[in-house]
């Protein structure tokens, strides 16, 4: 049995399910002042269902890092930088104790400037002064050659309660994303880690202590929860990558698409193409500031079933403003409204007919006093009301449409070039979605699905999200050196070192890690998505070879929903046919050259 | 971190398969460093700072600019047209107010191919500034252009194409050719019969270092751009004055290069030579981007600097003092007529002859070429070229050009005619920029 949990802005999701199908789902509000009493909740009412010895995983989407960015509860971070030549790193001032230090590595993992040590222990003694506990340590080029931010590590020594190392957040280039990626992992480091004991804590008293867990990332895959604890920030923004992930579980998708997760306060549009969900190509952003973090590309507007309507002279809109939740969960049966109250979409809806939704006769009271407020007919309100939502709905998908379309597109699988995106259906997901099925279709005139389960596709997404890792390898055979930073992993190689074995070493390597995590190591899922090397020449000969390898597990669902016979479910990653990924099951493996 | 002052799009096109030898200046690797830095500098992120995919060039975009003999696909490879087409996308960005200024960094370079391009010279098969200046002038509709060339090597190519052009003020900044590659661009080559005083060489002794390449900039350059008053100002923004490079004498630094494109303020910038690869090229190019964007630069130091060791030689000062004093007069006050040909009378009137011997170094092919213009009066006249080589017997290349008059246009058609008719010529190519017409003979 797989659970899964996806606590969200407004509700907390669960499910439990195996391949024979759901045995189990609820929805409680979430308390966001106390994630763990909403996670509390939904467990033990799941367990009236479900007995703890059948399940064995537990998948954890939360908001716990986000909210604690938002809400400015993290911890002060001391950031120890060492910049080297190029943008300066004040433009980068992330925070109080960030000390700017000397020394420099190039572009080929040269070291071309000393660090500074004496520099060093005076900022470590600084921060030190301030009360700071955590320490994130960047070097630009770090990723090519550690040993500036191994050093930093040494000298904090043991009297620190974390450090963030920036290689080890990735092989990618990009120093800032570097410094802000290792800013928010510390930052997050300890209201992550007090949650997860708590959470540890809990199962053991539910009975649930022997249940593997796992947390969501943004990218649409799982981490072990110990892993998790390293690097909380790829945890954040973890709940559109459910979604998106439910809906593999529930569709299949086989070609361009749209899906729409309509929740209480947003609704996030996805892009799928050929099946296959978008990825960010760099990482998205925490605040202003943008990050490692890689993600499922997916774009969030302020709509959603408690977004207030808004009627400003003859137009009507809605939201992006959330006034609460809905005048029919608001309201008790029978009670009067209270003065100057606002109706929401959901209210708009249940007018219209298009659900019946709690209190529906608040919503109908609500409506018809708000409409006599602006001189309008209530239907007539209510209907522009759900016009006005599918409009705004449209709108931002064709704008990210464009978006997507002006760049180079990568899926979850490889880059596409020179692919133009034309979306032939849209899935509906999210609480609202069955009674705004009409309207999304009528504005979008494509073929409209809203899935069974639709409500709780996000809690299913979660549950059956596997495991992903990626990496990197950096080789250089004229130093003899290979680098794998994600791993902290550095070897003596040989002159003869080819891009054949950096391959072959990067799949390795990132398997074993896996196996080392105790993850089932998913061979078949595993993929080489980038491999190149360049001859390096000094004074017309050459010296030896540049060698870069990316690999990856690729994102997918442990089993599918979607109608499948008992007991037959098959592995499989998003947008292969069913029958592709049965013939991959004997064997192949997906690599790419 | 500040958004860009200038928003600036960025072309990375560094063919990754291409080279000219495996263990050639021009190769894969050359690149590969600067992508890099700007990488991991986060420059992509800078607000207002995009990257963007190269465009793919077409014959009709390489014919605006060159006569390719035997044809355009002989001489120039996918890489080639990526190339030139990044320099079209980069001139479209401007040209749409996608961004203020655009900077194509591609590879491979093109300002030592001229007008007829019968291989490879100087690493160079398409003149890339060229196939960008025609693209904007054919479906931009821009009339007067600066190119501003500050590669280390004379831009002889770029000199060719434009040696006729009055409305394309070509200026070159370069080690002087007696002590360099190609051996040419000296003061008194200053243009064709039409356009003396629009091509202006700048030969600066080896040894030249920030201090005399900005002092030139602002006394030659900059006030002979204010008089010319163009409507775009292109660099060649070749690297290999850097001290560094190997296969130049100059002391340019990182922070020289953006101070002079500071100055200079370009519009569009095309990476040219350069091949210092790992020691200059990912400061160099993060440099210019920098103050391209006019965003603040002063931090980028290539790790070899010697504050010491790289000034410029205080002797050299004098020189490079006497050439400000005397090239501006090139641009202001040109000869009355040109010495590099001579007038042949002939019915149709006084064509301009002039005989080139061109070496295609980095092909080993060797050229004979007879061009001749017409000297109309009402338009900038018929161009004839006619280029026998030790690859290719005689071919013909005949351009009516922009803004032809009727009887240019005619004597065009007739000429082209007859050279069908005789087959002298084993390959004839025919352009007729006004009316938008290629044609090729011989094939």
């Amino acid at each position: 049995m797989y659970l899964g949990i996806d606590v969200g802005g407004t509700h907390t999701d669960a499910v439990a399910l195996d391949e024979t199908g759901i045995k189990a789902q609820v929805k409680v509000k979430t308390d966001q002042t106390d994630l763990l009493a909403s996670v509390n909740q939904a467990l033990v009412s799941i367990l009236e269902t479900v007995k703890p010895e059948v399940v064995r995983q537990l998948n954890l989407s939360t908001t716990l890092s986000t909210n604690a960015i938002v809400q400015g509860t993290t911890e002060d971070v001391g950031m120890l930088v060492i910049p080297g030549p190029g943008i300066s790193a004040d433009e980068y001032m992330l925070c109080r104790d960030y000390h700017v230090l000397s020394g420099a590595t190039d572009h080929r993992g040269t070291e071309t400037d000393r660090l500074d040590e004496d520099q060093a222990k005076a900022a470590i003694a600084s921060c030190r002064a301030s009360g700071v506990r955590v320490f994130g340590c960047v070097g630009k080029f770090s990723t090519r050659n550690p040993l500036h931010e191994n050093t930093l590590r040494q000298l904090l020594g043991v009297d620190s309660d974390y450090v963030t190392l920036g290689h080890e957040l990735g092989g990618r280039l990009n120093f800032p994303r570097r410094l802000a990626t290792a800013y928010f992992n510390c930052a997050v480091w300890r209201v992550f880690n007090a949650f997860a004991d708590a959470v540890e804590k809990s199962l053991a008293e539910l009975g649930l202590g022997h249940v593997r867990v796992n947390t969501l990332k943004a990218d649409g895959g799982t981490f072990p929860l110990a892993q998790a604890r390293r690097m909380p920030v790829q945890s954040i923004f973890s709940g559109p990558a459910a979604s998106v992930m439910g809906i593999i579980a529930l569709c299949d998708i086989t070609r361009d698409s749209v899906i729409l997760d309509i929740g209480g306060t947003t609704t996030d549009i996805a892009v799928f193409v050929d099946g296959q969900p978008l990825v960010e190509n760099d990482g998205i952003n925490i605040g202003s500031h943008p990050t490692l973090v890689r993600a499922l590309k997916v774009r969030s507007i302020g709509i959603g079933g408690d977004s207030a309507i808004n009627v400003l002279g003859e137009a009507v809109r809605v939201g992006p403003n959330r006034l609460g939740p809905s005048l029919a969960d608001s309201i008790p049966a029978g009670a009067g409204l209270p003065v100057n109250s606002r109706p929401t979409l959901i209210d708009a809806l249940n007018v219209t007919g298009a659900c019946a939704h709690g209190n529906v006769e608040a919503s109908r009271l609500g409506m018809a006093e708000f409409a006599a407020r602006h001189s309008i007919q209530p239907d007539m309100l209510a209907g522009q009301a759900v016009a006005a939502a599918a409009e705004a709905i449209y709108a931002s998908t064709q704008e990210l449409l464009a978006e997507i379309n002006d760049k180079p597109v990568y899926t979850i699988h490889e880059l596409l070039e020179g692919r133009r995106v034309a979306p032939g259906r849209v899935y509906l997901m999210g609480g609202p979605a069955a009674a705004m099925k009409e309207a999304v279709r009528q504005r979008f005139e494509l073929f409209t699905v809203v899935p069974e389960h639709f409500g709780v596709a996000n809690a299913i997404g979660a549950a059956l999200t596997r495991n992903t890792a990626s990496l990197e390898l950096f080789a250089d055979t004229e130093k003899g050196v290979m680098f794998i930073p994600a791993l902290r992993h550095r070897e003596n190689v040989p002159r003869t070192y080819s891009l054949a074995d950096a391959e072959r070493d990067a799949m390795n390597h990132m398997l074993a890690h896996l196996s080392e995590m105790g993850v089932f190591a998913d061979r078949d899922n595993a993929q080489v998505t980038h491999a190149s090397s360049f001859n390096m020449v000094n004074e017309g000969r050459t010296t030896g070879r540049n060698i870069r390898v990316k690999c990856q597990i690729k994102p997918g669902v442990a089993f599918t929903l979607n109608g499948q016979p008992l007991g037959q479910a098959a592995r499989r990653t998003p947008g292969e046919s069913l029958e592709k990924a049965t013939g991959q099951a004997t064997g192949k493996t997906g690599g790419r050259g | 971190m500040h958004g860009a002052k200038n928003s600036l799009g960025i072309i990375l096109f560094p063919a990754f398969d291409w080279s000219i030898s495996p263990t050639h200046p021009e190769r894969e690797e050359r690149l590969l460093y600067t992508q890099d830095q700007l990488k991991e500098e986060g420059l992509f992120d800078i607000e207002g700072v995009d990257e963007h995919k190269p465009g793919v060039a077409t014959r009709e975009d390489v014919e605006r600019a060159h006569f390719c003999f035997p044809e355009v696909e002989a001489v120039a490879t996918r890489s080639h047209m990526v190339a030139a087409g990044g320099t079209i996308t980069a001139a479209d960005l401007v040209m749409t107010g996608r961004h203020k200024r655009a900077f194509a960094l591609v590879r491979p370079p093109g300002h030592h191919a001229m007008k007829v391009v019968q291989g490879s010279r100087g690493f160079c098969n398409i003149n890339i500034e060229a196939v960008m200046i025609e693209h904007l002038r054919e479906k931009h509709g821009v009339k007067k252009i600066a190119v501003v060339d500050t590669d280390c090597h004379h831009g002889d190519g770029t000199q060719d194409i434009y040696w006729h052009d009055p409305d394309v003020l070509f200026i070159s900044l370069h080690q002087d050719g007696r002590t360099l590659y190609p051996g040419s661009g000296f003061p008194k080559d200053c243009g064709g019969p039409g356009a003396l005083g629009r091509t202006i060489n700048i030969p600066l002794p080896p040894g030249t270092g920030d201090e005399g390449y900005l002092m030139v900039m602002e006394r030659i350059v900059l006030p002979i751009l204010k008089d010319f008053a163009p409507e775009l100002v292109v660099n060649s923004a070749g690297q290999d004055n850097h001290f560094t490079d190997p296969i130049t004498n100059m002391n340019l630094t990182a922070q020289g290069y953006a101070r002079m494109t500071e100055l200079l303020k370009p519009d569009l910038a095309v990476l040219e030579g350069g091949y210092a690869i790992q020691g200059a090229l990912p400061y160099v190019n993060l440099a210019i981007a920098l103050s391209l964007a006019g965003l603040d630069y002063s931090g980028v130091r290539e790790p070899a600097y010697d504050a010491v060791k790289h000034r410029q030689r205080p002797d050299l000062a004098d020189y490079i003092e006497r050439l400000c004093d005397t090239i501006p007069d090139v641009y202001f006050h040109p000869p009355k007529e040109a010495t590099d040909g001579f007038i042949v009378p002939q019915n149709s009137g006084d064509w301009f002859v002039r005989h080139k011997d061109i070496y295609y170094d980095t092909d080993d092919i060797t050229e004979a070429q007879t061009e001749e213009l017409f000297l109309c009066g009402s338009c900038r006249g018929l161009l004839k070229v006619v280029s026998r080589t030790t690859k290719n017997p005689a071919c013909l290349g005949i351009e009516i050009p922009l803004g032809a008059c009727d009887a240019c246009r005619s004597l065009g058609y007739s000429i082209y005619e007859e050279a069908q008719v005789k087959e002298g010529y084993r390959y004839a190519q025919f352009i007729n920029r006004r009316d938008r017409e290629y044609q090729r003979h011989g094939f």
